[in-house]
């Protein structure tokens, strides 16, 4: 039998609506204000190590970092189907970038799940969307990375990773330990059953960390804590213009073309110059 | 009485509320329009554990409480009533006596089929001349051999199209000549088993509510639900556990209404500004929030009571009675702050309206709740 194979999944919660104020001061997100969901491409990522977990058994530990509240999307990494959770949670780590974030991770999978042989993350999150915590994890674990990708096969001590770049697609193959982060392509995420859901609550457990039991001191904060400062934050506003065209019908409909041809081409995503 | 939702409390309503609206809103208004049931969707929450809702683990259901599971009505009504419709019957009328009332080997037999939602079920207790009259049911079971004989007609059964096992209100000879109702488990293969045309109803017409007929049907006398005589027990027990249920999807029809009148006033424009800017909109708006949030209150409350081991009759009528005259209200309204889109087809709301009337119908009237709740309050002694 092939031993188990050991997954660390890195999921975030995001807010669940779009538009969000944000603290004028520190320039972040007021997150408080909304209702918290599991980023949609961290789910995919959860998908896809529950895939892998069906097809050559895995165990699977999902990981977040945040507010309490965020033992949320841990309940549902497990009613998913994951089999434990770890929560980083803690105010001295809080308005953590993306550097901080993958120091502080690193720390967490190393006290928590030092054998581990396979890292996933979401490839970006829907409410900062810098797609830099997964390969800034690599880097701190030092292990080979693999970003946006929309299928992972594992082989003994291998994983064959494709992806979409630009309009091709690449194969690529490490070998394990690795870290890959998932795209929304494929690994469409089931629903957690309610029996998922109940169990989650009473059969598997979440253990909590804070800075101190990741021995993560104020020098270390100091060292490796955020390198980004938000200068300022704004809305790109759009401005909508009503236009009146005006005319017999034939000769409006030629106007209105004449203007925006090349915007509905653009939209539909050919050109309908031939059709006029 | 907690009133903050719990984490998991939470996380059910996001599940289903993300499925929902994912599988049940592109459907909903044809299905309704084209009284369809919708077989892949219900597919598909039965491997969910929609159909097994508070069924025992061990029977292969998913445990949950009775809050959890109004959350899980109210959030498929609010999306979708027929089909909240469909899962409450099953749930809350036709498996719940078989937890409250079955005998070991009824429960061994039916609530894995039920619970996997492999089986579904109905609660058949109304007749032509039996509705508000729980007790003047006249379909007869007559005991030849070690069967009884079934025959009669039920009326209004929901699910009664789909079903594959029904829970069947019949009267009974008792010692001493006296006639009284029991309950009989039928199964729908069962010869003399037949289903009339569906109803052409108002509103949740996606569910297909129906007659079901019953000529000669023999029904094995292990398939007697509880003691023989047990009809109004069993009866008047499911519907205090089915008000619940009607008062949930109330509930959800209400705030998708709202939802929806929201939405609709801050994008129309009179007067060259949104609805949503005059006060009168405001106010509808304001009011429909408070009285959805008092029935949210009385609804958790019943069903608290319930997990307590409580008496939770008198609290479910309540939540029944205020859920669906709420539903009412604020359907009305959200039509209303629609103007005439609200009364075209085109819009959600005008479905909404014609769902919501049924839940201060069906379960029990109105009238009946308040029958029950002046019952219970003039039986206090007073101080």
């Amino acid at each position: 039998m092939k031993p188990m194979l050991n997954i660390v999944v890195c999921i975030k919660q995001v807010p669940m609506v779009t538009e969000l104020p944000w603290d004028e001061r520190s320039g972040t997100l007021r997150r408080d204000l909304a209702a918290g969901m599991m980023n949609p491409a961290c789910k995919h990522a959860v998908e896809a190590a529950l895939q892998i977990k069906e097809n050559q058994g895995a165990s699977i530990t999902v990981m977040t970092m945040g507010p309490p509240a965020a033992e949320e999307v841990l309940r549902e990494a497990l009613a998913m189907g994951a089999d434990r959770g770890v929560l980083i949670c803690d105010r001295k780590l809080a308005g953590a970038d993306t550097y901080a974030t993958s120091f502080i991770l690193a720390s967490a999978i190393r006290k928590k799940c030092p054998s581990f042989d396979l890292i996933l993350c979401g490839a970006y999150t829907s409410d900062s969307e810098t797609a830099q915590v997964g390969p800034q994890l690599a880097e701190e674990l030092n292990l080979p990375a693999a970003a946006y990708a929309e299928n992972i096969d594992v082989n003994s001590g291998n994983i064959r990773v494709r992806r979409l770049v630009d309009h091709f697609r690449e194969t690529l193959e490490m070998e394990l330990p690795a870290l890959v982060t998932v795209s929304m392509e494929r690994y469409q995420p089931r629903y957690a059953s309610f029996s998922g859901l109940d169990k989650a609550f009473t059969r598997a457990g979440i253990s909590v960390l804070n800075a101190e039991k990741l021995g993560i001191s104020p020098a270390d904060l100091a060292q490796q804590g955020s390198r980004t400062r938000v200068r300022m934050v704004f809305v790109r506003k759009a401005q909508k213009e009503n236009v009146t065209i005006t005319g017999a019908a034939a000769r409006a409909a030629s106007e209105f073309l004449d203007r925006y041809e090349r915007k509905i081409g653009a939209a539909i995503g050919k050109s309908i110059e031939a059709k006029k | 009485m907690q009133f903050n939702p719990c984490i998991k409390h939470k996380l059910i309503r996001n599940s289903a509320r993300h499925f929902a609206e994912t599988e049940l809103a592109p459907i909903a208004a044809e299905i309704d329009q084209q009284r369809i049931f919708p077989r892949d969707a219900i597919n598909k929450m039965k491997a969910l554990n929609y159909f097994g809702l508070q069924v025992p683990e061990e029977y292969g259901g998913a445990a949950l409480d009775s809050i959890s599971t109004a959350i899980v009505v109210e959030e498929l009504s609010r999306v979708c009533a027929a089909v909240g419709l469909c899962v409450t019957v099953h749930n809350g009328v036709a498996v719940y006596p078989f937890l409250q009332f079955a005998n070991a080997a009824q429960k061994e037999t039916y609530l894995p089929q039920l619970a996997s939602g492999e089986v579904i079920g109905a609660f058949s207790l109304t007749e032509a001349n039996a509705g508000s009259d729980a007790g003047s049911v006249e379909m007869t079971a007559v005991k030849s051999g070690s069967d009884y004989i079934l025959n009669g007609t039920k009326i209004f059964v929901t699910n009664g199209g789909v079903c594959d096992v029904a829970l069947i209100f019949a009267l009974t000879s008792l010692p001493e000549n006296k006639l009284q109702s029991s309950v009989f488990i039928v199964e729908s293969k069962y010869p003399g088993f037949l289903r009339g045309e569906l109803e052409d109803l108002c509103g949740m017409r996606a569910n297909p509510v129906s007659s079901l007929f019953f000529e000669d049907c023999r029904v094995p006398e292990e398939n007697l639900l509880g003691k023989l005589g047990d009809g109004m027990k069993i009866g008047l027990a499911t519907l205090d556990n089915g008000r619940i249920g009607v008062a949930a999807q109330a509930l959800g029809i209400a705030q998708g209404a709202m939802e929806a009148a929201i939405k609709y006033a801050k994008e129309r424009q009179q007067f060259k500004r949104p609805i949503a800017s005059q006060q009168t909109i405001q106010n509808y708006i304001a009011d429909m929030a408070t009285e959805i949030m008092a029935a949210r209150l009385l609804l958790y409350r019943s069903c608290e009571l319930k997990d307590a081991g409580a008496p939770f009759g008198c609290e479910a009528s309540m939540a029944k009675l205020y859920c669906s005259s709420v539903a009412s209200r604020v359907t009305g309204l959200a039509v209303q702050i629609h103007g005439g889109y609200g009364y075209s087809k085109e819009y959600d709301v005008e479905r909404y309206f014609r769902d919501a009337k049924v839940t201060e119908i069906y379960e029990g009237t109105s009238e009946i709740q308040r029958m029950v709740i002046a019952r219970a309050m003039l039986s206090q002694s007073m101080m």
